[in-house]
């Protein structure tokens, strides 16, 4: 949540002293650029395996209307809490649900969360981001403070104001989380937007007459993206981890959607009755791992990027 | 220098009148404070009288400024539920928060910075693997989960204090923070291995630390008194961040582990409306964050010419 | 070559995962092939016996928890925690025992004139507050003005409306209650507004206690506030420490009965309820505790054969408000068929494993004279008696219902059961809502709400009155039918015969014949009506420290009879 976002900022703060690579020239020079960044990509083993994993979530989320072997809003009352096996691969939860077919549905709800919000946030932080940091001064001052504003406020008290005033709801949800996300994405961006527009080629574009938009995107743009993008994918593990806390706290969807996060809070209601941990250890797991993935590619995009780790 | 001080103080106080605004108007949308008492309702003859009471009965702009007003000479106000001055119940609670963040802090930063440096120093062995490893795992699991696994685990042994006990039984303060903030520092210890190991890396690969061990100094001594130092202004960053938010208050772990601080006593508030604490703990928490940022910014102009002459 | 490993690891481990499924879905029938010819087993855990009361010794400390209340103070104690502490550290009027027999407290006996507009108390003399000053009239007197002064703003103060004097007071306009008179301090004169047979009843509540002549008001003495010097068998021993915990010694000067038996109490403010409590109990800090549902057999099964666990069905029933005056349930055709549509057994062996009974009353088995059992005919499981009625009452397939409930009290689990077979067995569309306790409060007084919410009720004073008429009473609407309710008749239920009924019990000197208004009232709202739809009965569980303590009980409000346990 708030945590892996700051951490973030003061990492691509830190980068912001490197010196900004050449600007980018012709689409041959920017094929190989790919191949190469592909090749650093697939040393890096931790990263190979991050994409595989989140490669079999995503396929595993698109098929879940297919294979997953109960509804998982089906009931049976007869047999609430089974243990792991027989009919049920993940035992069953409180309502007598197979929570192997909850896990499917959670993992398709978490992201689509996951990858809406990062968009959302994404989307808007870039653009409030890039004005900030091209135009300085009254524009940068006043959506930096707007940034503050969100980050100061606690997360908690912000997310239920806004689901409270909204409702409840996976749209609500992710509204919410753009909200409380966008911030961190516009930081990043102002960042380097600072750094390159002072680059030379900027002041050489300037000097044969490009506009302010033709500079903004197609110089700077293609080189301040780059944080950005990176961090993208750690923002959709944070965005699952921001939905299960929500539902933890009550806050989100639907009381009896097979969420993750509420798979978790009605397993930690069970957590003092022996033998019934798995009822939230999968859910967790399954966020720890969806996070991990993310958050591998991440690692590997950046470590592949950066020219100087050869 | 110090005209862009004064701007960014005159920015920080705007900040947090907006803030406080918002929440202000917010808390309206978060319901009634003095419809029900437990099941009951209140008869509508109360609620005028509670109304009257506590000065709800006036327009709301008159509410905000009479608010801002108190807030000046320092009246917090009576809270709605128990009717207790605001500023005894934060009393209590602000330093209990800060013992937490205090010895939260120091457990992630040696953590950490130890974790980072030996992952740098002996990069690709089984030590970085490991950190990298355990950190994106600390990173992948919700701080609930980790925090209620050493709950059930570990609470009662060794010196760590049984939770539930009796409250005749008062453990020392230093060990009943012990496993809150635990729970806290895995978090960010991770942070700041990763933070503190991509920084040292490539400090360690710049020109000076060459000639430093050109000119033949000891290993250690290019390590501790050369890389370190430089590398570390990433984590002080982190760190100081981190500070603000904790001081906001942890509210789920508190809440796991009976720790009566800032997060616990707003959790609380939310549920009851009890407007007046809110408000207090929202203001505070918004006020140590936006002067923290306003510290790290002008440290960071200080530093950069290019940000302090935009 | 790498590319090929990588390649084929993915499709192996896709594959694994398209193995482990089945291709169709399944339908999750589980441990029963056919779910209508083998009948549900009946819900419910027999009721543990109340102990016998012997005589105890001195001596012992006896702790458990609670969560924080808003006040131990009886001006505003108002949930079951601040009113536990209330009902030790004060004795009232009168002393309720745990089934609801009344016997004196500090007024040795009670009575009305004939129309039970005036009631006098005869006071036993010589009693004390824990500070030595003695306990009379003007003591009651005093406390009762205190709860009812305007500057007092207490949020429990409508319990002593219909004193006469009592608007006054609210309003600002008067100091004291005109309609008491303590001129006598052995006897205490009570004149009402309007007749009520049952009005001794209501002194059972704490908010009716004496406060001796050093409390003055709660506003400027908040050191009363904090620390409470009340007439009962337990004094504070120290403040208050909020969200830490409480304690409490015996007060040796307690003349209105024994003095208490346990020497200190010491009550440890929890910060997550039943599961500290649980454990708390589970690594010997507690000797007493409530459960979470969910480890509720778990318990049963480790604490039973110790003779540690006690089971009594209590005060109180959970059941569906339903909004009365909208469709789709505005006929008892509609209400009876939702009500026969909802196997309350298999929810209760499902969710609850069992440890609540099924309802078939409004009136609850704890009211053991009142109580008639089968009163709700249509609280029993009949699907062709539900798909029937429901056609007829226009209940059809496809009808949307609002379903709403309060999130972090535990609900989520059965509603969604009650959803799943609303849905299954009569084909409705059921919106279920999770929201705020407040939220949904404020949802059912309005106007134009519809459906059903979830909803409990417990009765302040041990009589059915108060669980007739303030739910169901046309008076308890308190608003007209465009405007949000104020009552707690939030359904809007509404019978001209059912209202005079109760006026009648009201002036009803004859206890006897008041039970049996009140019986003929609630069969005309749940037996042929349906105005509320009853679900299990208030069911409570307790772990008691029996190798510790002896006369280990609930007293009426369901929290532990401080006053009689003792030590072995």
């Amino acid at each position: 949540m708030a945590t892996a976002a700051q951490a973030v900022l003061v990492e691509s703060a830190h980068d912001v002293g490197e010196p900004p690579p050449e600007a980018g020239r012709s689409k041959e020079r920017s094929r190989s650029q790919f191949a190469d960044m592909w090749r650093r990509y697939r040393r890096n083993k931790l990263a190979m395996v991050g994409l595989v994993v989140v490669g079999i979530l995503v396929l595993l989320a698109l098929l879940q209307p297919f294979i997953s072997p109960y509804d998982p809003y089906d009931q049976n009352l007869e047999n609430t809490l089974s243990s792991p096996g027989g009919d049920h691969l993940m035992g069953t939860d409180a309502l007598g649900r197979d929570l192997y077919s909850e896990m499917l549905y959670g993992l398709r709800l978490a992201l689509v969360v996951g990858l809406a919000t990062m968009l959302g946030s994404m989307l808007l932080g870039v653009a409030l981001g890039a004005i900030a940091g091209f135009r300085g001064r009254f524009s940068d001052a006043v959506i930096m403070r707007t940034t503050d504003i969100f980050l100061a406020f606690p997360y908690l008290i912000g997310a239920i104001l806004v689901v409270r005033t909204f409702g409840s709801g996976v749209t609500q949800v992710i509204i919410a989380l753009v909200v409380l996300g966008w911030p961190t994405a516009a930081r990043l961006m102002r960042g380097q937007m600072l750094a390159l527009r002072e680059a030379e080629y900027v002041e050489a574009a300037r000097s044969i007459g490009a506009s302010d938009w033709r500079i903004v995107v197609r110089h700077i743009m293609p080189n301040a993206i780059q944080p950005v993008f990176i961090y993208s994918f750690t923002s959709i593990g944070i965005a699952v981890v921001a939905m299960a806390s929500l539902a933890y706290l009550g806050v989100g969807v639907p009381p009896d959607t097979p969420e993750w996060g509420r798979l978790i809070n009605q397993g930690i209601e069970q957590v003092q009755v022996a033998g019934k941990d798995y009822l939230w250890m999968y859910p967790s797991a399954g966020i720890c791992l969806t996070t991990l993935a993310f958050a591998f590619v991440a690692d590997g995009l950046r470590d592949s990027l950066d020219p100087k780790l050869r | 220098m110090g005209k862009f001080v004064i701007r960014r103080l005159a920015q920080a106080v705007m900040v947090v009148i907006a803030a406080t605004l918002l929440l202000f108007i917010g808390l309206f949308v978060l319901g009634d404070p003095f419809a029900s008492t437990g099941d009951k309702v209140v008869p509508p003859a109360t609620q005028e009288i509670l109304r009257a009471k506590f000065g709800m009965d006036h327009s709301v702009p008159m509410q905000y400024l009479t608010y801002l007003g108190n807030l000046f000479t320092g009246d917090l106000g009576i809270d709605f539920d128990q009717r207790r001055p605001v500023a005894d119940m934060l009393g209590q609670a602000v330093p209990a928060t800060a013992r937490l963040a205090l010895v939260a802090i120091i457990l992630d930063v040696l953590i950490g910075v130890v974790a980072g440096i030996i992952a740098a120093v002996w990069r690709y062995s089984f030590w970085d693997v490991l950190v990298t490893i355990l950190t994106t795992l600390a990173i992948g699991l919700p701080t609930f989960v980790i925090g209620l696994w050493l709950r059930q685990t570990v609470s009662g042994v060794w010196i760590f204090p049984q939770v539930p006990r009796s409250f005749t039984e008062q453990a020392p303060w230093y060990t009943e923070v012990l496993l809150p903030a635990i729970t806290l520092a895995v978090v960010d210890a991770a942070f700041i291995a990763r933070l503190m190991r991509g920084s040292m890396l490539e400090v360690l690969r710049m020109d000076y630390i060459r000639t430093a061990r050109a000119k033949g100094l000891g290993e250690r001594t290019v390590i501790m008194k050369h890389a370190f130092r430089n590398s570390i202004i990433p984590v002080v960053t982190y760190v100081g961040i981190s500070i603000g938010i904790l001081m906001g208050g942890a509210i789920i772990t508190e809440t796991l582990f009976q720790y009566n601080g800032v997060g616990f006593l707003l959790y609380k508030s939310i549920q009851f409306n009890n407007n007046p604490v809110i408000m207090a703990i929202v203001t505070f928490a918004v006020l140590v964050y936006v002067l923290l940022s306003m510290i790290v910014d002008i440290l960071y102009a200080y530093l950069d010419p290019r940000i302090r002459l935009s | 070559m790498r590319k090929q490993a990588w390649l084929r690891a993915a499709a192996g481990l896709t594959a694994a995962a398209l193995v482990l499924t089945a291709c169709s879905q399944k339908s999750n029938e589980g441990s029963s092939n056919n779910d209508n010819d083998k009948a549900t087993k009946s819900a419910g855990w027999p009721e543990t016996p109340l102990p016998d009361i012997k005589k105890g010794k001195k001596g012992g400390t006896f702790r458990f928890g609670i969560s924080e209340p808003t006040a131990i103070d009886p001006y505003n104690a108002q949930e079951s925690e601040g009113l536990l502490v209330t009902k030790y550290l004060f004795t009232g009027l009168i002393t309720v025992g745990p089934e609801g027999d009344v016997h004196p407290g500090v007024a040795t006996k009670w009575e009305s004139n004939d129309d039970c507009t005036k009631w006098t108390f005869n006071l036993k003399t010589g009693t004390k507050f824990h500070n030595g000053e003695e306990v009379t009239s003007e003591s009651f007197k005093r406390g009762w003005e205190r709860v009812a002064a305007k500057d007092s703003a207490s949020e429990v103060s409508y319990h002593l409306d219909g004193i006469k004097g009592f608007d006054e007071m609210q309003a600002g306009t008067a100091t004291t209650l005109s309609g008491l008179d303590a001129s006598d301090p052995a006897k205490l004169v009570v004149t009402l507004k309007d007749p009520n047979c049952e009005f001794y009843l209501r002194t059972y509540h704490p908010v009716f206690s004496p406060v001796p002549s050093t409390a003055g008001s709660p506003t400027t003495n908040t050191a009363y506030v904090e620390q409470p010097i009340g007439n009962g068998p337990f004094m504070m021993d120290g403040p208050w420490q909020h969200n830490v915990g409480i304690k409490l010694k015996r007060f040796d000067g307690y003349k209105v009965g024994h003095p208490a038996y346990l020497d200190s109490v010491e009550i440890t403010i929890t910060a997550n309820g039943n599961q500290d409590e649980y454990a708390g109990y589970q690594n010997g800090t507690f000797d007493w505790a409530r459960m979470p549902t969910p480890v509720l057999s778990q318990a049963r099964s480790t604490y039973q054969p110790q003779g540690q666990w006690i089971t009594r069905t209590t005060n109180g029933m959970n059941y569906l408000l339903v909004m009365v005056t909208k469709k789709p349930l505005d006929s008892a055709k509609a209400r009876k068929a939702l009500s026969m549509a909802i196997n309350r057994d298999a929810i209760i062996n499902g969710v609850f494993k069992g440890s609540q009974s099924p309802a078939d009353s409004l009136v609850p088995p704890a009211f053991p004279d009142a109580y008639q059992k089968g009163v709700c005919a249509a609280c029993t499981y009949n699907l062709d008696e539900a798909k029937k009625l429901a056609k007829e009452a226009g209940l059809t397939p496809g009808t949307e219902l609002n379903f709403q409930f309060n999130v972090d009290a535990g609900h989520e689990e059965w509603t969604a059961a009650v959803k799943d077979q609303l849905e299954t067995n009569l084909g409705l569309k059921v919106s279920l809502g999770g929201v705020q306790f407040k939220d949904m409060l404020n949802n059912e007084q309005q106007p134009g709400s519809t459906g059903i919410y979830r909803a409990a009720w417990g009765a302040d004073y041990p009589t059915p009155g108060n669980f007739l008429e303030p739910l169901l009473s046309t008076d308890a609407i308190g608003a007209p039918a465009d405007k949000p309710t104020v009552g707690d008749n939030r359904g809007r239920y509404s019978n001209k015969k059912f209202d005079s009924l109760l006026e009648e019990a009201k002036s009803e000197k004859e206890e006897s014949k008041r039970v049996s208004l009140y019986q003929q009232a609630e069969k005309i709202a749940i037996g042929d009506d349906m105005a509320l739809i009853p679900l299990w009965n208030r069911t409570q569980h307790r772990l008691a420290n029996t190798d510790k303590f002896i006369n280990l009980r609930m007293d009426f409000s369901e929290n532990p009879d401080l006053y009689e346990i003792s030590i072995k």
